[in-house]
């Protein structure tokens, strides 16, 4: 008995010191009557500093409220770390880089506070103007969880000083541009692919929307692919992006094995190209020179669309959310902070240039604030062009399961020239059918 | 003075028994709860399905898949470690002069991390890489080393076995120390050749150490993710897909975590039933040729 007590009093004392570890309940407000809100930054060093900038002036304004930034963790990811911290009620008041699909499921899950219950929040979406933009962000509950921080086109990269070996002196804009110049490549460069990209043969769910979304987006003019928990999409459109894979494929244009940068290295002459890659292409590939020996365009069209002048795509955006755990005095001190970013242009400015992400705005081509950046930056607007048409990720929890089947049922047989256009489109169509409620 | 003795002892213990419980068993007990529900750790409903989330893993072709990638994986990595770490070992003890700095140099691949080699590696053997530039322009072939399932599994295990041979040669190494220099010179003098020396004198006397690292080896092929992950992401079609990379993608990528946690639970008793049964095998084989 004795043996027992000491063994419990000693697992007592351990368990409760590192109980002590642990913080306690949340209070409403700080003792001092500041309050302090927290805000978790993308894990990309610029983006970090944007944001500690945003915090620090907003602090000289605000004498009542505190903003702790810190970098998101990304180990084992991001999403993982916001689950962690839900879990063990250490969640941020705000956090950024959620994008529309991990925001539904975080929705779902009660996690997340309705922006638009706020009435900074009509404010904020006029002072920015983005208006436009917000629209595609609504949720099926009609709530918006999400206030856009930036919305990055998946647009595509030619080697345009390949493509004049070749005899072209426009980049492909229709499907059959596209095979012309493939067969071409084929011809005088056997050893070069037109699409070389490991990730196009593996099924994980997120690599859809650097390679089939862009495609289907532009082949369906940005219709929907799953809607309201159900499989919407189109059916001509899925068909003819798996049929034109599937004949590039077929001349082995697709090289889907490991290669170093393809693009940069001359093996490919065309690669699916988000605008955080010019930072690295500066320092790595200064000789990639925009309009010298490559241009950025928008995907390619089924013959049927040939001269749409708007051409939609995949939106890499990510954006800000409130989480539930919040007590009324943070969601209101957070309100103000959002605010402030996004009352003066100015700081989307500074997004621009600290981060090279477009932020997500109306008006960044039209806007004289920008003018002088994209004038320095031609390549950059031609993404800020392409904002208002580019489509963000499907607004469904089970985002991951949807991509995940229809990478492994259709779009990577496809690929590996396991399954023509019907059957790919058949047995996808059941399995995404299959993951829904 | 042996109550006295009882009292110290569960006070030296007493760390050891704190840290167990607290980070192993609590965990534990937790996991298994979890297992039982269909949480997503975000959700503020937790309902309980019983037994249903391990019904579903040992139906699911993801689960059984991984399970025998796993051991695909076992039996390409433990015989490699092996050979590898034997050869290290035998290698480095026969040298005359420097032991102890080529003992290091193989031993640094240990202390590397599997990030930065899984990144080399892939560097090597891409498309544009030193290997396939070289057999493009050789001998006209493209090999897509980590897109073929076989090659790819073998890849996997041959850096693992690289990574981990120098730390089991360390093992080996000092069971080769320890061995009698005496037995050798009277081998010598019998004329026995290398080959029945290696076979009669040093396994034998290494079995010991050898069992060991089989068992560490073991061990370490079950708990296979950093390399797989960053080479080929559980690809090309699943094929490299182990236990670990399931549970990973069910808990942080589609936020199962109720599921993921009856994966788990499942794969723990898979793989200590399977150390046991190969320990056994092992203490078996011995035992018959008298080496244990």
């Amino acid at each position: 008995m004795k043996k027992f007590l000491l063994m419990s009093t000693v697992v007592l004392l351990g368990v409760t010191t590192l109980a002590a570890c642990g913080s306690s309940e949340k209070k409403e407000s700080a003792d001092d009557g500041k309050t302090t809100i927290t805000f978790w930054a993308a894990p990309n060093p610029p983006q970090l500093k944007f944001w500690e900038e945003m915090a620090t002036e907003f602090e000289k304004e605000n004498k009542d409220i505190t903003v702790e930034v810190s970098q998101m963790k990304e180990s084992p990811s991001s999403e993982a770390t916001i689950q962690s911290a839900i879990a063990s009620k250490t969640a941020p008041t705000l956090s950024e880089n959620i994008n529309r699909s991990f925001a539904a499921q975080l929705a779902a899950s009660e996690a997340l506070i309705p922006l638009n219950e706020h009435e900074e929040f009509e404010t904020i979406v006029s002072d920015r103007k983005m208006t436009e933009t917000i629209k595609s962000w609504k949720f099926s509950d009609d709530n918006q969880y999400v206030v856009p921080v930036y919305s990055n086109p998946i647009l595509f990269g030619w080697r345009t000083d390949i493509l004049k070996d070749l005899g072209f002196e426009e980049t492909p804009k229709t499907y059959s541009e596209l095979l012309a110049v493939s067969k071409k490549l084929k011809e005088v460069y056997p050893d070069k692919v037109l699409w070389a990209k490991k990730d196009l043969s593996d099924p994980t769910a997120w690599m859809r929307w650097f390679d089939f979304f862009p495609l289907y987006n532009a082949a369906s003019e940005g219709k929907a692919f799953v809607e309201n928990n159900k499989f919407v999409a189109d059916e001509e459109a899925t068909k003819e992006v798996f049929e034109l894979i599937g004949s590039l494929q077929k001349d082995k244009m697709l090289l889907t094995g490991e290669s170093t940068d393809p693009f940069e290295n001359e093996i490919s002459i065309m690669s699916d190209i988000g605008p955080w890659t010019f930072p690295n292409w500066a320092e790595k590939f200064p000789e990639l020179k925009f309009g010298e020996n490559y241009v950025i365009d928008t995907p390619v069209v089924p013959d049927r669309l040939k001269g749409v002048e708007k051409v939609s795509t995949y939106a890499d955006a990510k954006g800000i959310v409130m989480y539930a755990q919040a007590t009324e005095a943070e969601q209101k001190a957070a309100m103000e902070f959002l605010a402030f970013v996004y009352g003066n242009e100015e700081n989307d400015m500074k997004l621009l240039e600290m981060t090279s992400l477009i932020p997500a705005r109306d008006d960044s081509v039209d806007n004289p604030s920008f003018a002088t950046y994209f004038e320095e930056h031609p390549e950059m607007k031609v993404y800020a062009a392409n904002v208002p048409y580019a489509v963000p990720a499907m607004d469904n929890e089970l985002y991951n399961d949807i991509q995940q089947v229809f990478g492994e049922s259709g779009w990577v047989p496809t690929v590996r020239g396991e399954k023509g256009a019907s059957d790919a489109w058949k047995d996808a169509k059941t399995a995404v059918e299959g993951v829904l409620p | 003075m042996k109550k006295e003795n009882n009292r110290l002892g569960w006070l030296f213990t007493s760390p050891y028994i704190i840290f167990t419980i607290i980070f192993f068993l609590l965990p534990l007990l937790w996991s298994f709860w979890l297992a039982l529900t269909d949480w997503n750790m975000i959700s503020p409903k937790i309902n309980f399905v019983g037994f249903q989330n391990f019904i579903t893993a040992i139906k699911s072709p993801a689960v059984q898949s991984s399970f025998f990638v796993t051991y695909k994986f076992l039996f390409v990595f433990v015989p490699l470690a092996l050979l590898m770490s034997m050869g290290i070992a035998l290698l480095v003890h026969g040298l005359p002069k420097f032991k102890g700095l080529f003992m290091v140099a193989f031993f640094l691949p240990y202390l590397s991390s599997g990030v930065v080699t899984s990144l080399i590696v892939k560097g090597l053997l891409s498309y544009n890489g030193p290997l396939n530039t070289m057999l493009r322009n050789k001998f006209q072939m493209d090999v897509d080393w980590l897109g073929n399932p076989n090659t790819a599994i073998f890849i996997v295990s041959l850096m693992i076995a690289w990574k981990m041979s120098g730390y089991y040669g360390l093992i080996l190494i000092s069971g080769l120390e320890n061995i009698n220099q005496e037995v050798y010179e009277a081998a010598e003098i019998d004329g026995a050749s290398s080959w029945t020396v290696f076979w009669k004198i040093t396994f034998p006397m290494l079995y010991p150490a050898f069992f060991t690292v089989a068992v560490l080896a073991v061990g370490i092929s079950f708990g296979i993710f950093t390399e797989v992950y960053q080479l080929t992401g559980g690809g090309p079609n699943f094929a490299t897909n182990t236990w670990q990379m399931e549970i990973y993608n069910q808990a942080f990528v589609n936020l199962k975590s109720g599921y993921a946690s009856a994966v788990a639970l499942i794969s723990s008793v898979v793989t200590f039933m399977s150390i046991g049964v190969i320990r056994k095998l092992l203490e078996k084989w011995g035992e018959r040729n008298g080496w244990s």
